[in-house]
């Protein structure tokens, strides 16, 4: 049932991917198909090496690619690795199999990817920026567009790997992933702890006159525990977001809201 | 009108605008995230600084805001664009822009990323259309036209905004420095207090129950160290005041030691979490066997919880 290609894929071939995706992937992205299109446009010049143009198999395997599909951009060539390496191999008749590659993976690779490379390192990296952009800065700025550039060069080195390990190379890879998922969160959680305690600066200017004595509120929240104010802020905030029909936006503007009349009643002060 | 907003400044930053879309949806440099935008914004209008304390701000709020699945994020590079350009033109306070204008900006663009996104459709029709027809030059035409949609989503807004609202914002200037004192240094509480957003969504991301612990313990060793810090800095300050010979180099607390002792839990779970792993010689013997694999590994898990359900 194999019908075998004749076509077998060089450096050149993955150099012309990997272009097309660190270039171009996703500039077609819409509502209808999402990455769809970007996905068979990287993969395109080589599925016309494999099947030959204006062929009926080609027009099949086009078909087929152009199907909705969305999933992380970091982690996106792991499956085209995959899918190119079936294809050169089988021809036509992976077809079905590349369909259900696609579609089974790119769900488990979107929730890897946007954990690790769309939430936690722009989190990370994204807060020690923006610590030192508020002083006047610009190193975190550089710093962060260095992390890119490295990241970029994974982003261009995962394809051959997909393609040359593997299914199983993959999956297997998958337990090493969960575990340095783990520990990337566990770090998150800490860092934000702390981020929460040097970056939230409020604090409340409220002096009580209680007879001849005067009661100095943020002074006592002090001898309490420091950054207290910061912290109830951070978990009223977190309480919120976890209201039905309530997105980030919205909280954004009931922040602006309460800060505005809580300022002007005198509670509530930016810290010095 | 734009208040002291020249023309070639409006025609660079709403070509940054649509580079800085184009950017994040392909090689995601950084470029286009809030701290540069304050960096780029702040150096075309002559006041770095300005623009890196505004892109700081909003990159704070916004942490952890991320795009999965394809749904529009708040737009706070747009929003620190023009919070950066108007106040460094109408002098507005740091911190008063970046809730004034910098925040209802950057949620008013998700619109035209809707509209964006929407108008892709079209060319995603034609380029069905050309598959059918074989045409794979048009194909891959078609294919790159999804770059103007994108771009026009930021360049237009940015352009008008830039162009046009310059008069508006110097008459909201005077009144709030003038009239609505009150309103002024609220914004700017507000301003201070919205990082607290961005930590409150990054956290419902992260699985916080799992790991509470170190999020007190980075928390508890923060406040208790800046408080330390500051008070030695200031007690160095004095103290140098009253005695020459007394040398002041004290520094604010270093946020990366900080990091450091978080580092090495992470580092102690990581090795644990791959020790318990089933060793690399077994899964390549019963290479097929991978849904038992995984069963293993959660049994293993002490913790009882998978990454994956957190939501």
């Amino acid at each position: 049932m194999a019908t075998k290609t004749k076509y077998e894929l060089t450096k050149k071939d993955f150099r012309q991917m990997n272009r097309r995706n660190i270039f171009l992937n996703q500039l077609g992205w819409n509502y209808e198909k999402m990455q769809g299109s970007g996905y068979l446009f990287i993969v395109l010049p080589q599925l016309r090496k494999i099947y030959g143009d204006h062929t009926p198999e080609l027009k099949q395997a086009m078909r087929m690619q152009n199907q909705f599909f969305n999933t992380n951009p970091y982690l996106n060539t792991t499956i085209q690795g995959l899918d190119v390496a079936l294809e050169e191999k089988q021809g036509i008749s992976s077809l079905e199999t590349v369909s259900g590659l696609k579609n089974g993976l790119m769900g488990p690779v979107a929730a890897i990817g946007d954990t690790i490379f769309a939430s936690l390192i722009p989190a990370i990296i994204g807060a020690i920026a923006a610590n030192m952009a508020v002083q006047g800065n610009p190193a975190g700025a550089f710093l962060w567009l260095a992390v890119n550039i490295a990241i970029m060069y994974f982003r261009w080195i995962q394809l051959e790997f997909a393609y040359k390990g593997g299914v199983t190379l993959v999956t297997k890879l998958q337990g090493e992933m969960n575990a340095l998922t783990n520990a990337a969160t566990l770090l998150g959680v800490y860092v934000v702890g702390a981020l929460i305690a040097s970056l939230v600066n409020i604090d409340v200017p409220f002096v009580a006159h209680i007879g001849k004595m005067t009661v100095n509120l943020q002074n006592e929240f002090d001898t309490i525990m420091p950054k207290m104010i910061p912290g109830l802020a951070v978990g009223l905030i977190y309480w919120i977001l976890g209201r039905k029909r309530m997105t980030s936006t919205k909280a954004i503007f009931i922040v602006i809201i309460v800060a505005v009349v809580f300022s002007a009643l005198g509670v509530l002060g930016k810290g010095a | 009108m734009s208040g002291n907003i020249l023309l070639w400044q409006v025609i660079v930053l709403t070509f940054y605008s649509m580079y800085q879309i184009i950017d994040d949806l392909t090689f995601i440099s950084s470029l286009a995230q809030p701290v540069w935008a304050g960096l780029i914004t702040g150096a075309v209008m002559g006041d770095v600084t300005k623009g890196l304390i505004i892109g700081g701000s909003l990159q704070l709020t916004v942490l952890g805001v991320g795009t999965f699945g394809g749904a529009s994020k708040i737009d706070a590079n747009s929003g620190t664009i023009l919070a950066t350009a108007f106040s460094i033109s109408s002098g507005m306070n740091a911190q008063t822009a970046v809730a004034a204008i910098g925040v209802p900006v950057a949620s008013l663009m998700i619109e035209t990323d809707v509209l964006g996104r929407f108008t892709n459709t079209y060319f995603q029709h034609r380029i069905d259309r050309t598959i059918e027809e074989e045409n794979y030059h048009a194909f891959e035409r078609n294919y790159l036209y999804g770059a103007i949609p994108w771009a026009l989503s930021r360049g237009i807004p940015v352009f008008i905004a830039l162009q046009f609202g310059g008069g508006l914002v110097t008459e909201i200037v005077k009144v709030l420095d003038t009239k609505m004192v009150w309103l002024s240094n609220g914004l700017a509480t507000a301003g201070a207090l919205l990082p607290a957003v961005g930590f409150a969504i990054l956290l419902r991301y992260l699985p916080v129950k799992k790991h509470f612990a170190y999020l007190i313990l980075g928390f508890t060793l923060t406040a208790l160290l800046t408080t330390v810090f500051t008070n030695v800095q200031t007690l160095g300050t004095s103290m140098a005041k009253v005695s020459s010979s007394f040398s002041n180099n004290f520094t604010a607390l270093p946020m990366v030691a900080i990091s450091l002792i978080g580092f090495s839990f992470a580092l102690n779970a990581y090795k644990r979490d791959v020790g318990n792993l089933p060793s690399s010689t077994d899964s390549q013997q019963n290479g097929p066997s991978q849904p038992e694999q995984s069963e293993q590994k959660n049994t293993k898990d002490e913790d009882g919880e998978i990454d994956g359900d957190e939501d």
